[in-house]
């Protein structure tokens, strides 16, 4: 199987440095507190966030600090062969846990203590790097929900095939026996390592080419968040103008009519 | 199902505005909020619909695969109904804690479409799925996942699961047989969707869940108003106004004579909503073509 064509193409076109097309709808669900849909290609995921809340067991409850819950749901329908999952299969689990480290790195939870913070990540279509988009989907559902953060934190995978490092594997890609290595990061404190898990062999000298591609990568994804936040504050902030403004105009016809009432009245 | 809170207040605010026949949000007692359907957004899928009724988001994928029938049908395909809480609907469903939620509403879309003997006579030919008699046939998966709650579920289901099985494109089989009479027949899947076998679904019923607050009859409620509510009857009607189905549902006993009055209520508000669905996937359907 030829991953990288001659040309330098890859099985659905990209160059190896191209990230998938990104897409990125915040506040898509009315009861979270604050949710996203991120989109890396045909990988399609929902997160939404609930709280931060008090501690729904006082026996987990941390003086200290929040408790972050986390959970990831695979929709029977998002894998080309359709299964239905248990929430404790194993892969679940330890995406799970992957996801709740990652983001308690970067939540200041110190600041609410006693407090929880519930987030759910739901995939709705997966091919490939499905961990990464969940990571990004729950940070952008986490500034929605204006949850205290230390700094984006930006998911991105890269793997290496015929001989090439390449950028933001698909299923197939991944499926293809090279290494795959997860990266996620904080890009405003020198790129300082979150996440970090790779698969099958690779030679140290390789290892490095492929993460340096991925920091890369994360780099990108946080840009694009970040332009995605700002639109979107940008939106609400001009609905709000336009919502103070009716509210300004009503006022003033209620009291020019108050004003004519007083008027009739002596 | 996520726990809400409400006050004595609301529920008396709530309740009057009902008696008076204006809801919450402007809508009469036997009004629909507005339905929106897209077909079509699981690339992966064989068909699928996302629709959202108010605040209620539900999203379907059905999957053809090739399979056995059933014994007892050899002429017959399957149909398979799972539904799935999604956590990002709320907390409650996190762990277990959406299976008694989505095993109801599995089992209220299987009962509203169990076929005859036949096969047929259900609100879908299931003898339209069958291959080879007694060896192959498809299973047809539905899958429903709930992203929201605003009221309503059941009736945003059965609405999504139509809207899905409509847009299903099954591949056609062509059954090529060995060259002994008693090898095993080939089969040749035909992957162009131009080619694929639409479902007919237009024997498939909607749910209208018609609910009591206060003295009287009210359809597809808010989450507010479902907290309001004492009883409720669940009402599947086809679009020929034929009742597929009954359930009662909620903690409260109803009088026989309003049960009646609900019955009809139901249809009448399946009738439209039927027209109202009809007009919507038809429009899908034409973007979708005009696309490409």
């Amino acid at each position: 199987m030829e991953y990288v064509s001659p040309e330098g193409l890859r099985l659905d076109g990209r160059r190896p440095k191209e990230l998938r097309q990104l897409k990125a709808q915040l506040d898509v669900l009315s009861t979270a507190d604050g949710s996203a849909l991120f989109e890396m290609g045909n990988t399609k995921v929902l997160a939404a966030v609930f709280g931060p809340k008090p501690t729904e067991l006082r026996s987990q409850e941390d003086e200290k600090r929040a408790i972050i819950r986390c959970e990831y749901a695979m929709a029977a329908f998002s894998t080309g062969e359709r299964r239905r999952r248990g929430k404790s299969d194993r892969r679940a689990t330890e995406i799970t846990k992957a996801i709740r480290n990652t983001l308690e790195q970067t939540i200041m939870t110190e600041l609410l203590p006693r407090s929880q913070i519930d987030i759910y990540v739901q995939v709705l279509q997966a091919d490939g790097g499905t961990r990464c988009a969940c990571i990004n989907a729950a940070f952008l559902a986490l500034a929605a929900a204006a949850v205290p953060m230390r700094d984006v934190v930006a998911a991105c995978a890269a793997g290496y095939l015929d001989s090439t490092p390449l950028l933001d594997l698909n299923y197939m890609e991944d499926s293809g026996g090279g290494p795959d290595v997860v990266v996620a990061i904080h890009p405003n404190h020198s790129n300082r390592v979150v996440l970090l898990q790779q698969d099958n062999r690779v030679a140290v000298e390789t290892f490095e080419e492929v993460m340096e591609l991925a920091v890369a990568g994360c780099r990108a994804v946080a840009d694009f968040m970040r332009g995605r936040l700002l639109e979107h504050t940008e939106a609400l902030a001009a609905a709000r103008a336009e919502g103070d403004a009716a509210a300004a105009a009503e006022a003033a016809i209620k009291q020019g009519s108050d004003d004519e009432l007083e008027d009739d009245d002596y | 199902m996520a726990s809400s809170l409400i006050s004595g207040g609301e529920v008396e605010w709530i309740t009057c505005g009902i008696s008076f026949n204006c809801r919450n949000d402007g809508r009469t007692r036997d009004e629909y909020r507005p339905l929106e359907v897209q077909l079509g957004v699981l690339a992966q899928a064989t068909g699928s619909a996302r629709v959202r009724l108010g605040e209620t988001d539900v999203i379907v994928g059905v999957k053809a695969e090739i399979g056995s029938p059933d014994p007892d049908r050899p002429d017959c395909g399957r149909l398979n109904f799972a539904v799935e809480c999604s956590p990002v609907a709320s907390p409650a469903f996190r762990g277990r804690g959406g299976d008694e939620l989505s095993g109801e509403l599995a089992r209220a879309l299987e009962r509203s479409l169990y076929p005859g003997p036949s096969g047929r006579g259900g609100g879908l030919d299931l003898s339209a799925l069958s291959i080879v008699s007694g060896k192959t046939c498809w299973v047809v998966y539905v899958d429903v996942l709930l992203l929201n709650i605003g009221g309503n579920l059941h009736d945003a289901v059965a609405a999504a699961a139509k809207a899905a099985l409509t847009d299903a494109r099954i591949p056609r089989v062509e059954v090529v047989p060995g060259e002994d009479p008693t090898d095993e027949p080939d089969y040749e899947v035909d992957d162009d969707p131009a080619q694929a076998q639409r479902l007919d679904t237009t024997g498939l019923p909607l749910c209208v869940t018609v609910s009591q607050i206060g003295a009287h009859c009210v359809v597809d409620l808010t989450t507010e108003e479902e907290l309001c509510s004492s009883a409720a009857l669940q009402v599947s009607v086809n679009s020929s106004g034929v009742v597929c189905g009954l359930t009662k549902r909620r903690q409260q006993g109803i009088d026989p004579s309003v049960l009646l009055e609900m019955i009809e209520v139901a249809q009448r508000a399946a009738a439209k909503l039927h027209a109202a669905l009809g007009d919507t996937l038809a429009a899908q359907q034409e973007q979708l073509k005009a696309e490409g």
